[in-house]
C-alpha cells in the first residue's frame, strides 16, 4: 500500500511533466486529458512491445513459470512487476533515466546485465524507455497473490507460528509405566503406537550422577551418593533433586546454557579483539536469575529492555541496577570496532536482531536484512521495523579511544554509591590531566628561564669583554679625552652592572620556575597517588535521545535507502493484546512483551524445548535454535505444547520445568540400549531409552577439579578479563588471558578467540555465534589433553595425594573403590577391580625399577590410575553400567 | 550388539543436508572422530589432493616480483593517476624458463621454478585493509565468523592419514582475526587446524600442545594407562557407538605421539636436502625449516598446511625488499622441486599470495627515511603450482601502470572456488548447513577460472 502511494506521489512531479503543463500554459484539465492519452498509448506499448519481450526473455528466470525464481522477481503478475525483486522496484514510472531496469536492459556497468547473454536490441530498449515514461502501465489483472504472496501465506500456517492449543493426555496401554501426567503418556503413547518398549529404570548410582551433573555440573560424592542408596522413601528422588535445585550451583550449571545461546563473551572479537572489561556482571545476572528462578518471561524482558521497565513499588535501587546489567545482552555482542558511523551501527543492530530473535523465539530473523526471508515468513520490511527499535538504542559497552577502536562509549557503573563513586572518578582523572597538562607547563616556562639565563650569562660576558677592551685601550692610549675616556668607562661599567643584575633576577626566576615544576610534579604524584576508588562497571543499553523509524536498506545497504518502515514486530506472528511501540521510546519494552508475552507462539515452546534437550540429548524439536521452515519439525508436537502451558500456567518457571522432567519415568530410564527397539527406531527419537551424553568441556573441567580435591566452589570476585583493562587481546600474553584457575569453569574469562585450552578442545561453541547446541566430538586432541596436559597431570597427582591421605587404614582395593566411586559414581566390578589393581602394581613396581623411591613409585602408580580415569569415556558419558549385564543389548 | 555403519555414499547424503548429519552426530550411529575424517568423494575428478598455502602477510609488492612493468620503470617520479608519484620497480626483472615468465631479480631461485607456475598476475580482493582483507582470504569474509579454507578442504577431503591432524597452520599471526582465521567456525571443531608455534616464534621452538606428557611418567606406564583406559572403555560399547569414537582417539592420539615428532623431525633429512632449503642459512633458516615441514606433512598425509611469512606491508624499507624475498625464496623453490622429484607436485597445489598487493605509487611515511608502496587490493599477483593448474602460464594483466586488473581477473572469491574446482568440488555444492543456511567457501560469488587449469 505504502509503495503505490509513493509512487502516485512521485508521479505528480517529474519534471517531463511539469515542462509540459508549464509550455501549454492550459488548464489542469487539459493536462489530465495528456495524462490520460499518455496512459493509453503506455497501454499499448505494453501490450505490442514490453509484454511479449517479458514473456519470451524474462519468464524463464523471473516468473511463477521459472524453476526457481531469480532475485524474487515476478514478472507475470502487475503486483509482481510493480514490486520489482529483492533488491527493490525497477522503475520509476514516468523517469527512465532513474530507473534500474533500463540500466539493467543497456548492460551498464553499475548493474546486472539482462537478459545476462545478449543485449536486447537498441529499439526494444527505447520502447522499455518510452513505456517508462509513459507511467509503465500494465494492462494485466493480478489473478491471485504471487508466488512470494502465496509462500508467505503458506509459511504463516507453518506449526510453530500456530498458538499453542491445549492438548488431552493421550490414553496409554501400560497404565502402571507413567510416573507423572504431564510427560510419561505422551511419550508412552508414542512407543506404544510404534511397538517400542522404555527399556528399564536407571540404576540409582546411575540417576543420581546423571541428575547430579544436569542440573549442577558436578559430580556426586561418594557421601551424596550413600546417602540416596540409604534412603529408601519413595521421595527418595525428589529429596536429591530438590537439594540439587536448591545448590548455588545450579545456576552456574544452567546459566552457562543461557550463556551459549546468547554468546557471552569478554571481548569483541573480529579482527581487532577489544578486551571487555565489564561483562562479567551480565554472566553472574544471568547465574543468579537462574538461582533464583526468575520467572523466564522477566527474565527475557530484562534482558531485552530492562533499562525501561518501570519501577515498582517495592523495587531497591539494586533490582533497578540488575534490570540494567540484564540489557548488557544487547551489549557484549561481536563488534568491529575499528569501523565506524553507519556501518558500525548497522551490523551492531543485525548482531541484536540475530540474538534476541534467535535466542527467544529460535527464528534467523536476521536472514531479512537483505532480502525477504528465503523460507520463513519475515519480509525485509519486518527486518527495517525491528531495526529501527536497535537504532533507537545506545548499547553501553565501554572501550576507550585507541588505535582501531573509534566508538567508545559508557558504561553503567554498579553499586549504591556508583555514579557517585564514578563522578568522583573522572572529576579526579580531569584534575590529573589538568595537573599533568600544568607541569607541561612549568616545564615549558624552565626551560624559557633556562634559556634566559644562559642567554643572560652571555650578554655578562659581552659586557665584561667590553668593559676589559674599553679599559686597555683607554689605559693603552694618552691622546684621548680623559673626560670622555672617563665617561665612555662609567657607560661600560654601569651596563656590565646592569646585565648582572639581570643575571641575578634571571637566576631567580629559573630558581622560581624550578621551585614551581616541583610543586606541580609533586601535586600531580599526589592526585595519581590518591585516586579515588572507582566503582565497578557493567555493559548495558539505553534509548537513545531521539528515537525514530529507519529507512529500509536495499539489498542490506544502508547507502541505498527505501522506505521508511514504521517501528514494529514480525508481521507473521500474531500476539494478542501486545502493545504498539511507544513512540517516545525505541521500542524496545514493547518488543519485549510482545516476545515475552503468554501468546507469543514460539516463546514458551523454544525455551521448553531447550530445557528438554539439555535433560534429554535432544530437543523435541531438534534444532534447537530455529523453529523455521527450515528446522525440523517436533517429534511429539502435543508433549511440546502440553510442556509450553505447563511453563506458562506456572509462572514460567524454569525449576518447574527442569523438576517436571526429571521426575519424569522417561527422563529416569537407563541408557541400556535394547535390540528390538533398535531395529524400529535406531536414534531413540522415541525417547524409549536415556540417551548416553557425552558431559560438555566444563563438566568435564569440574568433574577433574572434584576428584582431585582441588575445585573452589566459591563464585569468584569478577573476572580476571577486569584487570587486563581495555586493550587488544593479541597484546596480552596467553597466559595472562587465562590464569590458573581452581574455581568452576563457567567463570573462565570467554575471551572470543581465546578461550581456554579445554574448550576448545570440547567443543565450547564459538562465543561469536548464537548456539542452543553443542557439537559432540572425539578427536585426539582431546586424548592428548587429558592424557599429557599439565592441567591433567595436576589433577591426577593431586587427586593420588588425596586418596592416599583419604583413609589410611584402606587397602588398595578400598582406595580403587573410593577413586571409582570419586569419578564414575559407582563401585569397579570385581574383574575390573582386578584389572585396575594389577595395573597399580605393574605401574608401582615399573617406575620402582626405573629409579623412583616406594613413596613416589606408588604416588606415580595412583596418579597413573587417575589419567587412565580422566581420559577413559564413562568419566564424561552420562551412562548406566550398574548391572549392565541384565540390560546389555549384545 | 554391532553398530549399524553407514556407508560413505550414506555419509555424503547427511552430511550434504549438513546440521541433520553432523549436529546430530551425537545421536545418529556414525562414528564420531572417523566418520568425520574419513576421505569422501569428490563431486568430480580431483587434480589435486592437498594444498599447501604459503601466506605472505602484509601484501606483498607485485612490482617487486612477479608484475613486469617496463611502462612504470619509465615513467618513474612522474606524477600518478592518484595522488601520489610512480615509484619504478626497485628489482630489474628478467624472463625466465621455456615460458619465458618474467621474474625479477629478488626472486632467483623461484625463477628457476617459472615453468612450475601458474602467475595470477590480475588477482583482486574485497579490501585493502589488513583486518578485512586477512580473514577474507582465509575465510572468504570478515563481517562473520566463518571456517577457514582449510577447514573446508578438510571437511570436504577428509584425511589420508589417521595418525596426524588434516589441517595444520604453522606459526600463524595472532593478528586481524587470529584464530579465527585458521578456526571451523561453525564445523565441528574436528575441522580446525592443529597450530604449530605462534608468529615471532623461532620454528625451532614451535610445539604443538600436549603431544610431550607433562606427568613424568615413564612411557612404559604411559601405554599401560592407555591399555587399561580402553578396556574400561569397551564396558560402555553396548550403550553408544561414540565410545567408538573416543576409543579411536586415544589411539589415535597414542600414534599421533609417535607420529607427530617423526615427521617433525627434520633430522631424518639428508644433508644434501637441508642445504636446498636453506636450512641453517642465515636468511633462509626459519621458512627453510617451515617449507621442509610442509612437504613432511602432506607426504605424510595431511591435506592442509599454511605457512606464515610476516613482513611484506612495505610502507617503507622497500629498498630491503630482497631481503625479505631471500627470505623465502630459496626455501620456496626447494620445496616445488623436492615435491616434483617425489613425484607430489602433481597433485599437490601450492598457493603463494598474500591479502593484497601494492600500488604503483611511492610512499614516504613520516618519520621513516626510506620509502614504499601503501596496499592495493584492485591488482596484485598471486601464483599457483602443482595440482593440476597450467604450469608456466601467466594469466591477467594489470593495467600498464599497474593500479588494477584490466583482463583475466581473478577475484579472491573465484581464486577459492578454483581451489576446490582442483581438489573435485563444487563450491556451489559443497555447503554445510548452519543457523537456518547453507552456507559455502565462497558465500554467493566465486566463478571458477577453468583458463588456469591444466
Amino acid at each position: 500500500m505504502r509503495c503505490a502511494i509513493m509512487n502516485t506521489q512521485r508521479a505528480l512531479i517529474p519534471g517531463l511533466m511539469l515542462a509540459a503543463f508549464i509550455v501549454t500554459g492550459g488548464p489542469a484539465a487539459y493536462a489530465e486529458e495528456t495524462g490520460d492519452a499518455a496512459a493509453r498509448r503506455g497501454a499499448e506499448l505494453f501490450e505490442k512491445n514490453i509484454l511479449p519481450i517479458l514473456e519470451e526473455h524474462c519468464f524463464v528466470c523471473h516468473s511463477s513459470q521459472a524453476d526457481e525464481i531469480q532475485a524474487g522477481l515476478e514478472l507475470d503478475s502487475p503486483a509482481g512487476l510493480r514490486r520489482g525483486g529483492d533488491s527493490g522496484p525497477m522503475f520509476t514510472a514516468h523517469d527512465p533515466e532513474s530507473s534500474r531496469l533500463l540500466r539493467m536492459l543497456r548492460h551498464d556497468a553499475d548493474e546486472a546485465a539482462m537478459p545476462p547473454d545478449d543485449r536486447l536490441p537498441d529499439e526494444v530498449i527505447a520502447a522499455f524507455a518510452e513505456w517508462i515514461r509513459l507511467g509503465a502501465p500494465d494492462t494485466r489483472e493480478d489473478s491471485g497473490p504471487t508466488v512470494r504472496e502465496q509462500r508467505l501465506k503458506d509459511s504463516m500456517k507453518h506449526w510453530s507460528f500456530v498458538p499453542v492449543r491445549p492438548v488431552s493426555v493421550p490414553p496409554v496401554q501400560n497404565t502402571d509405566w507413567p510416573r507423572n501426567r504431564l510427560i510419561d503418556p505422551f511419550i508412552l503413547a508414542r512407543m506404544e503406537a510404534a511397538g517400542v518398549r522404555p527399556v528399564r529404570d536407571a540404576g540409582r548410582e546411575a540417576l543420581i550422577r546423571r541428575l547430579s551433573f544436569d542440573l549442577t555440573g558436578l559430580p556426586p560424592t561418594p557421601e551424596e551418593i550413600d546417602a540416596f542408596l540409604n534412603d529408601r522413601s519413595p521421595d527418595a528422588v525428589e529429596r536429591v533433586v530438590d537439594r540439587l535445585l536448591a545448590s548455588p550451583h545450579f545456576g552456574e550449571r544452567w546459566g552457562r546454557h543461557w550463556l551459549d545461546v546468547v554468546r557471552y563473551a569478554e571481548s569483541s572479537g573480529m579482527e581487532f579483539n577489544f578486551t571487555y572489561p565489564h561483562a562479567w556482571p551480565y554472566r553472574d545476572y544471568v547465574i543468579d536469575a537462574f538461582n533464583d528462578d526468575r520467572p523466564f518471561d522477566v527474565f527475557l524482558t530484562e534482558q531485552i529492555a530492562g533499562d525501561l521497565l518501570p519501577a515498582e513499588d517495592g523495587d531497591s535501587p539494586e533490582d533497578i541496577q540488575t534490570r540494567r546489567v540484564a540489557a548488557g545482552l544487547l551489549a557484549f555482542g561481536p563488534k568491529r570496532h575499528n569501523s565506524g558511523g553507519m556501518e558500525f551501527r548497522m551490523d551492531i543492530v543485525d548482531d541484536q536482531i540475530d540474538v534476541v530473535f534467535k535466542s527467544t523465539m529460535a527464528l534467523t530473523v536476521s536472514c531479512a536484512r537483505c532480502h525477504d526471508h528465503k523460507f520463513d515468513p519475515i519480509p525485509t520490511r519486518d527486518y527495517y521495523a525491528l531495526a529501527g527499535i536497535f537504532l533507537s538504542t545506545e548499547p553501553l559497552y565501554g572501550t576507550i579511544k585507541q588505535k582501531y577502536s573509534n566508538n567508545p562509549t559508557e558504561l553503567l557503573p554498579l553499586g549504591p554509591d556508583g555514579a557517585e563513586k564514578h563522578r568522583i572518578a573522572e572529576a579526579h582523572e580531569k584534575q590529573i590531566a589538568a595537573a599533568d597538562k600544568t607541569v607541561q607547563e612549568k616545564e615549558t616556562r624552565l626551560k624559557e628561564a633556562v634559556a634566559a639565563e644562559e642567554e643572560q650569562k652571555a650578554r655578562v660576558q659581552e659586557a665584561d669583554q667590553l668593559l676589559a677592551a674599553v679599559t686597555s685601550r683607554l689605559e693603552a692610549s694618552s691622546d684621548t679625552d680623559p673626560a670622555a675616556a672617563e665617561a665612555e668607562r662609567t657607560r661600560v661599567e654601569q651596563a656590565a652592572a646592569q646585565a648582572r643584575t639581570e643575571l641575578s633576577q634571571k637566576t631567580e626566576q629559573k630558581a622560581a620556575a624550578e621551585a614551581e615544576l616541583k610543586a606541580a610534579k609533586a601535586h600531580l604524584e599526589e592526585l595519581k597517588k590518591n585516586r579515588p576508588p572507582r566503582p565497578r562497571y557493567a555493559m548495558t543499553a539505553r534509548d537513545r535521545e531521539k528515537p525514530a523509524d529507519t529507512k529500509l536498506a536495499i539489498r542490506g545497504d544502508y547507502r541505498t535507502p527505501g522506505d521508511v518502515v514504521p517501528r514494529g514486530f514480525l508481521s507473521a506472528v500474531h500476539v494478542p493484546d501486545s502493545p504498539p511501540v511507544n513512540p517516545e521510546q525505541s521500542g524496545r519494552l514493547e518488543l519485549a512483551r510482545w516476545i515475552a508475552s503468554p501468546h507469543n507462539p514460539l516463546t514458551a515452546r523454544v525455551m521448553v524445548n531447550r530445557i528438554w534437550q539439555h535433560l534429554m540429548g535432544r530437543g523435541i524439536v531438534p534444532t534447537v535454535d530455529n523453529f523455521g521452515l527450515i528446522g525440523k519439525p517436533p517429534s511429539h508436537p502435543e508433549l511440546l505444547d502440553a510442556l509450553a502451558r505447563h511453563f506458562v500456567e506456572q509462572g514460567w518457571s524454569v525449576k518447574d520445568m527442569i523438576r517436571q522432567i526429571v521426575l519424569s519415568r522417561t527422563y529416569q530410564l537407563s541408557t541400556v540400549a535394547d535390540p528390538d527397539n533398535l531395529a524400529i527406531d535406531p536414534d531413540n527419537r522415541l525417547f524409549w531409552r536415556a540417551e548416553p551424553r557425552r558431559l560438555e568441556a566444563e563438566a568435564i573441567r569440574d568433574a577433574m577439579l572434584s576428584v582431585s580435591g582441588r575445585l573452589d566452589r566459591t563464585p569468584p570476585d569478577g573476572s580476571s578479563v577486569t584487570a587486563l583493562g581495555d586493550q587488544l587481546v593479541r597484546g596480552i600474553a596467553p597466559e595472562k588471558i587465562q590464569p590458573p584457575s581452581r574455581h568452576r569453569s563457567v567463570y573462565l574469562p570467554v575471551v572470543r578467540d581465546y578461550v581456554p585450552e579445554i574448550f576448545d578442545l570440547f567443543d565450547f561453541p564459538s562465543p561469536s555465534l548464537v548456539r542452543g547446541r553443542r557439537a559432540v566430538t572425539n578427536v585426539p586432541s582431546q586424548a592428548l589433553y587429558l592424557r599429557n596436559s599439565a592441567f591433567a597431570a595436576q589433577q591426577a597427582r593431586s587427586a593420588a595425594e588425596r586418596l592416599l591421605a583419604w583413609n589410611p587404614s584402606a587397602d588398595d582395593a578400598a582406595r580403587v573403590d573410593h577413586s571409582m566411586r570419586l569419578a564414575y559414581g559407582r563401585r569397579p566390578t570385581d574383574q575390573e577391580r582386578t584389572a585396575i589393581l594389577n595395573m597399580i602394581r605393574q605401574v608401582r613396581d615399573a617406575e620402582q625399577q626405573a629409579g623412583a623411591d616406594e613413596t613416589n613409585a606408588v604416588q606415580r602408580a595412583w596418579t597413573a590410575w587417575f589419567l587412565t580415569l580422566f581420559s577413559s569415556a564413562e568419566f564424561r558419558y552420562l551412562v548406566d553400567t550398574a548391572a549392565s549385564s541384565e540390560g546389555t543389548a549384545s | 550388539m554391532k553398530p549399524p555403519r553407514i556407508s560413505r555414499r550414506g555419509w555424503l547424503r547427511s552430511a550434504s543436508c549438513g546440521l541433520g548429519a553432523l549436529t546430530v552426530s551425537g545421536l545418529a550411529p556414525v562414528e564420531a572422530s572417523a566418520g568425520l575424517l574419513a576421505p569422501r568423494s569428490p563431486h568430480f575428478a580431483p587434480r589435486a589432493k592437498r594444498v599447501i598455502f604459503l601466506f605472505m602477510a602484509g601484501g606483498p609488492s607485485q612490482f617487486e616480483s612477479f608484475d613486469y612493468k617496463p611502462r612504470l620503470r619509465a615513467a618513474g617520479g612522474k606524477k600518478g593517476l592518484k595522488k601520489g608519484t610512480l615509484l619504478a620497480p626497485l628489482a630489474r626483472f628478467r624472463q625466465h624458463g621455456e615460458c619465458g615468465m618474467w621474474v625479477s631479480d629478488a626472486f632467483p631461485h623461484l625463477a628457476g621454478q617459472v615453468d612450475h607456475l601458474c602467475l595470477l598476475n590480475a588477482m583482486s580482493a574485497p579490501s585493502r585493509a589488513h583486518p578485512i582483507a586477512v580473514p577474507m582470504l582465509h575465510t572468504g569474509e570478515f563481517q562473520f565468523v566463518r571456517p577457514s579454507l582449510g577447514s573446508w578442504v578438510l571437511y570436504a577431503l577428509g584425511t589420508e592419514n589417521q595418525n596426524l591432524p588434516g589441517f595444520f597452520t604453522i606459526k600463524p599471526t595472532r593478528t586481524f582475526g587470529g584464530p579465527a582465521n585458521y578456526g571451523s567456525a561453525f564445523l565441528p571443531s574436528t575441522y580446525q587446524a592443529t597450530r604449530l608455534g605462534w608468529e615471532g616464534q623461532p620454528i625451532t621452538k614451535a610445539a604443538i600442545s600436549n603431544l610431550s606428557p607433562q606427568h613424568g611418567l615413564t612411557g612404559a606406564t604411559s601405554k599401560e594407562t592407555l591399555r587399561l583406559t580402553q578396556q574400561l572403555n569397551r564396558r560402555l560399547m553396548p550403550q553408544t557407538n561414540q565410545v567408538q569414537g573416543v576409543m579411536e582417539s586415544l589411539d589415535l592420539a597414542d600414534r599421533m605421539q609417535d607420529a607427530v615428532p617423526q615427521v617433525l623431525d627434520l633430522s631424518q633429512e639428508t644433508q644434501a636436502t637441508l642445504t636446498a632449503y636453506g636450512v641453517d642459512g642465515k636468511a633462509t633458516d626459519d621458512f627453510a625449516r617451515q617449507c621442509l615441514l610442509a612437504r613432511r606433512l602432506v607426504e605424510a598425509g595431511v591435506r592442509f598446511v599454511e605457512l606464515t611469512c610476516n613482513g611484506w606491508d612495505h610502507h617503507s624499507g622497500l629498498d630491503r625488499f630482497a631481503n625479505k624475498a631471500a627470505q623465502v625464496d630459496q626455501p620456496i623453490a626447494a620445496l616445488l622441486t623436492d615435491l616434483d622429484q617425489r613425484g607430489l607436485l602433481e597433485d599437490t597445489l601450492v598457493l603463494w599470495t598474500g591479502e593484497f598487493g601494492r600500488t604503483p605509487e611511492t610512499q614516504v611515511l613520516e618519520g621513516k627515511e626510506t620509502i614504499g608502496r601503501d596496499h592495493n587490493a584492485e591488482g596484485f599477483t598471486a601464483w599457483l603450482a602443482g595440482g593440476g593448474v597450467r604450469s608456466g602460464l601467466t594469466y591477467g594483466r594489470t593495467d600498464e601502470l599497474g593500479y588494477r586488473a584490466v583482463s583475466e581477473e581473478v577475484h579472491l572469491h573465484d581464486l577459492h572456488a578454483t581451489i576446490l574446482h582442483l581438489l573435485g568440488f563444487d563450491h556451489t555444492r559443497l555447503v554445510y548447513r548452519y543457523g537456518g543456511r547453507d552456507f559455502r567457501l565462497t558465500n554467493v560469488h566465486g566463478e571458477v577460472v577453468h583458463d588456469i587449469v591444466a
